[in-house]
C-alpha cells in the first residue's frame, strides 16, 4: 500500500464496513450487540486457548476491556466500539509498500530466493551464495505472458496462482518482476511475519497481514473490503484462491470464494463510480514443482486428519533454513525446472479477455460485461447473484490450473508406481495400503517401465488437446532416463528417498510421499493406462 | 439501454404455444419465436395453433415472430421450447443479440445426442447468458390450455431467476415451484422419458397396474442412480420434476414417449411411429445418452437399459421384458444415494 493511499483505505474500510454492518442490523431488526458479542467471542476463544506472546497478552488485555466496556454500552457507544474494532483489524491487515526498499530487493531479484534465505539465516546465505545464484535460472516463465503484460497496463488484475507451496508467493513474485511488473498486493498468513526482518521485507513488498487464526466474521468482512478497496484504487492483487496449501499434492479441485468474491465487488463499484478503467482482470497461474519442499508435512497433515487438516501449520519446513537450503540445492543440482505457467486471462465473470481487455463469450462475441450486473438497468450489488458469478468464475479457474498443470517426471512415475501397488492390492483401502505398502516389497522395473510409457503416451495425447503440460525435460527422453530421473529427484531431498532402485526392482520408501506426487496427476484420467 | 417489455418464448411447438398461453393469461405481451410462416399467420389472426394445440384459443396478447434479434431486443426474460435436437443452433442465433442482464429459461427435456450436453450447458456455450434457469413438471399442453390445475418447478442457481419466472406465470391454474437444484430438476425431466416409454411397453403388452407401479418405482430408484452419479441431489427426483413428471408420462396416453412405447409393443416399428407422429419424442435419443453414460460409469440401470436396446438394438420386447424379470432382485433402498452432500 502506497503511503499516500493509507489514511485513506483505513477511512474507507472502517466507513464501508461499519455502515454494512448497522444496516445490516437495521435489516434484519437485531443489534450491533450481535456482531460485537460475537467478534469479543472469537478473539478471547483464541487468546485464551494457548501460550501467549508479548503481542497475545496485550490483545487479551484489549479485548477484556472493550468486553467490559460494551457490556454497558448505548446504542451509541457500541458504534463507537465496533469503529475502534473494525479501525484495529484495518491496521493490522494493512501492508505498507515502500518503493525504495522494492527496488533494493528486486536489484537482487535473480537471487532473490538465496536472498530470503539470507533473511532466514544470514550464516546460511553467504555460505550458499555461489551455489544458489543459478537457481533463477531454473524459474520458467510460460504460458499467456503477453496477454498478461498488456492488461497490466489498461486494468487492474488479480494473479491466482495454485498453491502447494510457501515457495509459491517467491516463484510468482519473482515471474511478475521478471516479465517487467509492479509486485503486485497480496494476503500473506501472519505466520510468515514472525521473523522481523521477512517482516518488514514482505510489508514493504506489498504484502498484507492475514491471520486466519482469526475466526471472527467481522475480521474476514474487513478483509475483504480491504482487498476489494485496494482493488478499487488499481493495485493488482495476488489471491491464493485455494485458501491455503494443498495438503495432497493434487491440483486444486475446489476454490474458497471469500476473497475471490471481492473483484467482483470492486468491479461493480468502479462502473458505479463511472471509473475511467473499471475493468478488473483474473489470470490463473499453475505452479509446479518437481519436489514440494514441505511435501512431506502436508501429505502427514492430510493423512491424520483428512479434511480436518490443522489448517495453519507453523513449524514445517519452510521455517527450516536448511531444509530449505537442501531443497535448493537438490533443485539446482538436478538441474529441475520450477514452471510458472500463465493461463488465458478471464473477466470477473470466466469469459475469456483479449489483449485490449474486451471480454468474448465462448463463440468469440464480444461482451459488455456490464449487463451482467444490472438490475433493472441500473448496475448494482446482488449479494445472491455475485456469489453464483463468483462460484462459476471458481470453476473456470480450476479449469485453468488443471489444464497448465505442468507433468514432470516425478509425478509420472509416483503416479504409477502408487496405481501398480493399488491394483496390486485390491483388498487394501488407501490407509492400509500407506500403512503397509502392501504385499510385495518392490516392484519390477520392467513393469514400470512400462506404465510409465503407456501414461506418457497418454500424457501426450492430452497435452495435444490442450489439456495437460509436459515438462520440456520429458521431450526425447526414453522411459527408463524419466524413471530415472524421478528417482534422481526423489533421492536428492527427501529426509528418506521416496523410493529407490535395486538391480532391476523399485523398492517403494515413503508410501505417503509416493501418494502425494501421485495425486498431481489425479483427474486426468490415467488410472486406465496403468 | 435496454427497454424490455415482453416476455419471449422460442419455439412455436405445443409446449411453446403453451407457456405463451399462460404468460399471456397473466397479462404479459408475448413475442412467440417460431419458423413457419403458415403457424405464424395463424397465431397472429386467428390466436390458434391448430398444427401443435389442436386449435385451442390462444390469449390474445400473443404475437407470434420469426425475428429473434426483435425478440432479444424486446424481452428480458426468454422461455426456450424447443426440441433437443435444434436446441443448439436456435440458441446460437439469438446468442447474437442476446445481453447479460437476460434471462433464459429452458422448457426442454432432452440431451444432445452426440456430445451428451445438457440444455443449461448449450445456452452457456452459445450465448452469453448466465441467469439461466430449467421449468419442468407434469405438464400435459392439453390440460393446462382447458385450464386444469397443473404446476411445475423453476430451477435455478439465480434467486432473481427463480422470483421473476414465479412472478411472470403467477396463475391459479399454474403452480411454479422453486428449487436451487438446477442439475436435478433438468436431469428429471429428461431421463423419465426413457421409464416412460417403458411404461407403454408395459400397458401396451397389458400387463396392468400391479406391473406399472413395480416399473415406476424402479424406474424412479434408476433415475436417482442416474442423478446422484451426476451429482445432482437424489430428493429432487421426489418432487415435480422427478416423481411428479414420471406418474404423469406414464400414466396419460398423451405423453409422447408413453406413445411410443405403446406401439413398439403393439408391434409397431419406430418409422412406423414417426411417421404417424408429429411430435418428437425425446426419451429415444436420451435412451442412447444414458446407456452410453452409464456404461461408462458402471451404474445398474437395467430399465433403462432394456429400453435402449429395443429403440436402438431392435431386440424383441419379449426378449427383453424376459430377461428384466429374471434378474435377480436386491436391496429395495439404495441408501448410498442420500449421502449426497449440497455442493452449491
Amino acid at each position: 500500500m502506497r503511503v499516500e493511499d493509507r489514511e485513506r483505505v483505513i477511512e474507507e474500510v472502517v466507513s464501508r464496513v461499519v455502515q454494512e454492518k448497522i444496516e445490516a442490523a437495521f435489516r434484519t431488526k437485531s443489534s450491533l450487540e450481535t456482531i460485537i458479542n460475537d467478534t469479543i467471542y472469537h478473539e478471547r476463544r483464541r487468546l485464551e486457548s494457548g501460550k501467549l506472546n508479548k503481542k497475545e497478552k496485550q490483545d487479551l488485555l484489549y479485548w477484556k476491556k472493550i468486553n467490559k466496556r460494551f457490556l454497558n454500552a448505548s446504542e451509541e457507544e457500541q458504534k463507537k466500539i465496533l469503529k475502534e474494532i473494525v479501525t484495529g483489524f484495518t491496521q493490522e491487515i494493512m501492508g505498507y509498500f515502500n518503493p525504495r526498499v522494492y527496488r533494493v530487493v528486486t536489484k537482487l531479484v535473480p537471487w532473490g530466493v538465496s536472498l530470503l534465505l539470507g533473511l532466514l539465516h544470514p550464516a546460511l546465505w553467504w555460505s550458499t551464495f555461489p551455489k544458489l545464484a543459478k537457481l533463477s535460472e531454473r524459474i520458467v516463465i510460460q504460458g499467456e505472458v503477453k496477454l498478461l503484460q498488456a492488461l497490466d497496463k489498461i486494468g487492474t488484475v488479480i494473479l491466482v496462482p495454485t498453491h502447494s507451496t510457501h515457495m509459491d508467493s517467491l516463484a510468482a513474485g519473482f515471474a511478475l518482476h521478471q516479465l517487467g511488473l509492479p509486485p503486485y498486493t497480496y494476503g500473506a498468513g501472519l505466520n510468515l511475519f514472525t521473523n522481523n526482518l521477512i517482516s518488514y521485507f514482505m510489508q514493504n513488498l506489498g504484502a498484507y497481514k492475514v491471520d486466519r487464526k482469526k475466526t471472527a466474521g467481522l475480521y474476514k468482512d474487513v478483509l475483504k473490503e480491504y482487498a476489494t478497496i485496494t482493488l478499487e484504487l488499481g493495485y493488482d492483487n495476488l489471491f491464493f484462491p485455494g485458501g491455503t496449501r494443498i495438503r495432497t499434492g493434487a491440483v486444486e479441485t475446489h476454490l474458497k470464494l471469500g476473497l475471490l468474491g471481492t473483484g467482483l465487488s470492486a468491479y461493480i463499484n468502479n462502473v458505479k463510480h463511472q471509473k475511467q478503467d473499471p475493468n478488473i482482470f483474473v489470470v490463473p497461474c499453475t505452479l509446479s514443482y518437481p519436489l514440494v519442499l514441505e511435501a512431506a508435512t502436508l501429505i502427514d497433515d492430510f493423512l491424520k486428519e483428512t479434511g480436518k487438516s490443522r489448517y495453519i501449520i507453523e513449524d514445517d519446513e519452510f521455517t527450516q533454513p536448511r531444509r530449505i537450503l537442501s531443497y535448493l540445492h537438490a533443485l539446482t543440482h538436478l538441474h529441475s525446472h520450477i514452471y510458472v505457467t500463465i493461463a488465458p486471462a478471464m473477466d470477473l465473470f470466466g469469459n475469456c479477455v483479449d489483449m485490449q481487455g474486451v471480454p468474448y463469450d465462448k463463440r468469440g462475441r464480444p461482451l459488455d460485461i456490464s449487463r451482467y450486473v444490472m438490475v433493472a438497468g441500473k448496475v448494482e450489488h446482488d449479494v445472491q447473484r455475485d456469489s453464483v458469478y463468483t462460484r462459476e468464475l471458481s470453476q473456470e479457474i480450476l479449469q485453468a490450473f488443471h489444464k497448465h498443470n505442468v507433468a514432470m517426471c516425478t509425478h509420472i512415475v509416483a503416479f504409477v508406481v502408487h496405481q501398480l501397488l493399488s491394483k496390486n492390492n485390491p483388498e487394501m483401502d488407501l490407509y492400509r495400503l500407506l500403512r503397509t505398502g502392501g504385499k510385495e516389497e518392490n516392484l519390477p522395473l520392467r513393469d514400470i517401465c512400462e506404465a510409465v510409457e503407456r501414461v506418457l503416451g497418454q500424457l501426450q495425447k492430452l497435452a495435444a488437446q490442450g489439456e495437460i503440460r509436459l515438462d520440456a525435460k520429458l521431450q526425447g527422453k526414453g522411459v527408463e532416463a524419466i524413471v530415472d530421473c524421478a528417482l534422481a529427484h526423489f533421492a536428492a531431498y527427501h529426509t528418506k528417498p521416496v523410493m529407490f532402485r535395486r538391480g532391476d526392482r523399485i523398492y517403494p520408501n515413503d508410501h505417503n510421499l509416493l501418494y502425494y506426487y501421485h495425486n498431481r496427476l489425479q483427474n486426468y484420467g490415467l488410472e486406465k493406462c496403468v | 439501454m435496454a427497454n424490455y417489455d415482453c416476455v419471449g418464448v422460442v419455439g412455436g411447438g405445443s409446449w411453446g404455444t403453451t407457456l405463451a398461453h399462460i404468460l399471456g393469461q397473466c397479462g404479459h405481451n408475448v413475442l412467440l419465436g417460431l419458423r413457419d410462416p403458415k403457424v405464424m399467420e395463424e397465431v397472429n389472426r386467428q390466436h390458434r395453433n391448430s398444427k401443435y394445440t389442436e386449435g385451442a384459443a390462444l390469449s390474445e396478447k400473443i404475437t407470434a415472430v420469426q425475428d429473434l434479434a426483435l425478440l432479444a431486443q424486446r424481452c428480458e426474460v426468454i422461455f426456450m421450447a424447443l426440441p433437443a435436437s435444434s436446441f443448439r443452433e436456435v440458441a446460437y442465433r439469438l446468442g447474437n443479440y442476446l445481453q447479460g442482464d437476460q434471462i433464459m429459461v429452458s422448457g426442454c427435456k432432452g440431451l444432445e445426442v452426440g456430445t451428451r450436453a445438457r440444455i443449461t450447458s448449450i445456452i452457456r456455450e452459445e450465448t452469453c447468458i448466465r441467469k439461466i434457469g430449467v421449468l419442468s413438471g407434469p405438464d400435459l399442453f392439453v390440460e393446462i390450455l382447458q385450464g386444469s390445475p397443473s404446476a411445475t418447478v423453476i430451477a435455478s442457481y439465480y434467486q432473481e431467476v427463480l422470483d421473476k419466472v414465479r412472478k411472470l406465470l403467477f396463475t391459479p391454474f399454474f403452480k411454479v415451484y422453486a428449487n436451487a437444484d438446477v442439475l436435478g430438476v433438468e436431469l428429471g425431466g429428461v431421463v423419465k422419458n426413457i421409464i416412460s416409454i417403458a411404461a407403454g411397453i408395459v400397458d401396451g403388452l397389458g400387463f396392468g397396474v400391479n406391473c406399472k407401479a413395480f416399473l415406476l418405482t424402479r424406474g424412479l430408484a434408476e433415475m436417482g442412480r442416474i442423478g446422484a452419479a451426476m451429482g445432482a441431489n437424489p430428493t429432487t427426483f421426489t418432487g415435480l420434476s422427478g416423481i411428479g413428471d414420471l406418474i404423469l408420462s406414464c400414466s396419460s396416453k398423451l405423453s409422447r414417449n408413453y406413445r411410443v412405447g405403446y406401439y413398439l409393443a403393439q408391434g409397431k416399428t419406430l418409422p412406423q411411429i414417426f411417421e404417424e407422429m408429429k411430435f418428437v419424442a425425446e426419451g429415444i435419443n436420451t435412451a442412447e445418452v444414458i446407456h452410453e453414460y452409464a456404461k461408462e460409469h458402471r451404474l445398474e440401470v437395467p430399465l433403462m437399459e432394456g429400453v435402449y436396446q429395443i429403440l436402438h438394438k431392435e431386440r424383441n420386447i419379449h426378449e427383453v421384458v424376459s430377461e428384466l424379470l429374471n434378474r435377480p432382485s436386491k436391496l429395495e433402498i439404495d441408501m448410498t444415494l442420500f449421502e449426497y452432500k449440497n455442493s452449491q
